[in-house]
């Protein structure tokens, strides 16, 4: 079992072990990405406004933030993960802001 | 006490009564996270697993119990603690093992080491909000087969005693199956 290699095929050892999984349901797991309009955060439309802000009624307040890597998330929910981690939640590269908007 | 006469009067005014980021508040943000969370890992469970809520109204507590049908931990059923903070899900879920267990990246006192549960990591396979409650789910299934990881070890002595022998390392783990894994 812990000797990885044998039904993951050659060259997979070194990659990122989340992906190596073979019990891993590959297709459902990144069902929220597959839609790019979502924000991968709250789950709902970016043109939308974002969970929270709909929760407490600032629909206004809540605007886009695009990433150089061309993600697109509600800047409130963004900015409440770049404290924790400074990645993009999607492609994982370092987060750096491109635009903020509508 | 003050706070409450203002809110009432500022509703007297016809003025919104908001209690900002008040934990309900937060919290709901997470059950509403959390309602579509459940579904979706309670229809894509693994087959070893069993997931049950002790209060159906808090989705943020439940209990999964692993039942693994192959390699070295077969024949035992894990119990685990799912706690979803209320920061969820810019935090990942908590997890606790309930089951005294010899394994690589379980402590004894119930501590786990998986990867995907870590809140800050230098590398992509730490938390992200990108994940689910089913990914959780599948994850800790996995340590009982792939994800079983006796080079990054939690437990040291667990994972050298297999290294040095893998047939006493296999009686140690069925001994506390015996102990305290069977149902
Ligand atoms: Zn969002
Ligand atoms: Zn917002
Ligand atoms: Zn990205």
């Amino acid at each position: 079992m812990a000797d990885t290699g044998g039904d993951n095929g050659p060259g997979k050892k070194a990659a990122d072990k989340m992906f190596s999984l073979k019990k891993w349901n590959a297709v459902a797991m990144w069902s929220w990405d597959v839609e790019c309009d979502t924000c991968a955060i709250c789950r709902v439309q970016v043109m939308d406004a974002c969970l929270r802000c709909q929760a407490e009624n600032k629909q206004e307040d809540c605007v886009v933030v695009w990433g150089e890597c061309n993600h697109s998330f509600h800047n409130c929910c963004m900015s409440l993960w770049v404290k924790q981690n400074n990645r993009c939640p999607l492609c994982q590269q370092e987060w750096v802001v491109q635009r903020i908007g509508k | 006490m003050i706070t409450l006469s203002k809110k009432l009067k500022q509703a007297k005014e016809g003025k919104p009564v908001e209690i900002a980021h008040s934990p309900d508040k937060r919290a709901s943000i997470r059950d509403k996270l959390l309602v579509k969370e459940v579904q979706e890992m309670e229809s894509n469970l693994p087959p070893t697993c069993k997931v049950t809520f002790d209060d159906p109204d808090k989705l943020h507590q439940f209990n999964i119990t692993i039942a693994p049908d192959e390699g070295f931990w077969h024949g035992g059923t894990f119990d685990f603690d799912v706690d979803v903070p209320e920061d969820y899900n810019i935090l990942p879920p908590r997890v606790q093992c309930n089951t005294r267990i010899w394994h690589p990246n379980i402590a004894e006192n119930g501590d786990i080491c998986l990867s995907l549960l870590r809140e800050t990591s230098l590398d992509a396979t730490g938390w992200s909000p990108t994940r689910t409650l089913k990914d959780v789910v599948w994850g800790l299934n996995a340590l009982f087969y792939e994800l079983c990881d006796f080079d990054d070890p939690l437990n040291l002595e667990a994972a050298e005693h297999w290294l040095r022998d893998k047939e006493s390392f296999q009686e140690k783990v069925t001994s506390y199956i015996e102990r305290y894994a069977k149902r």
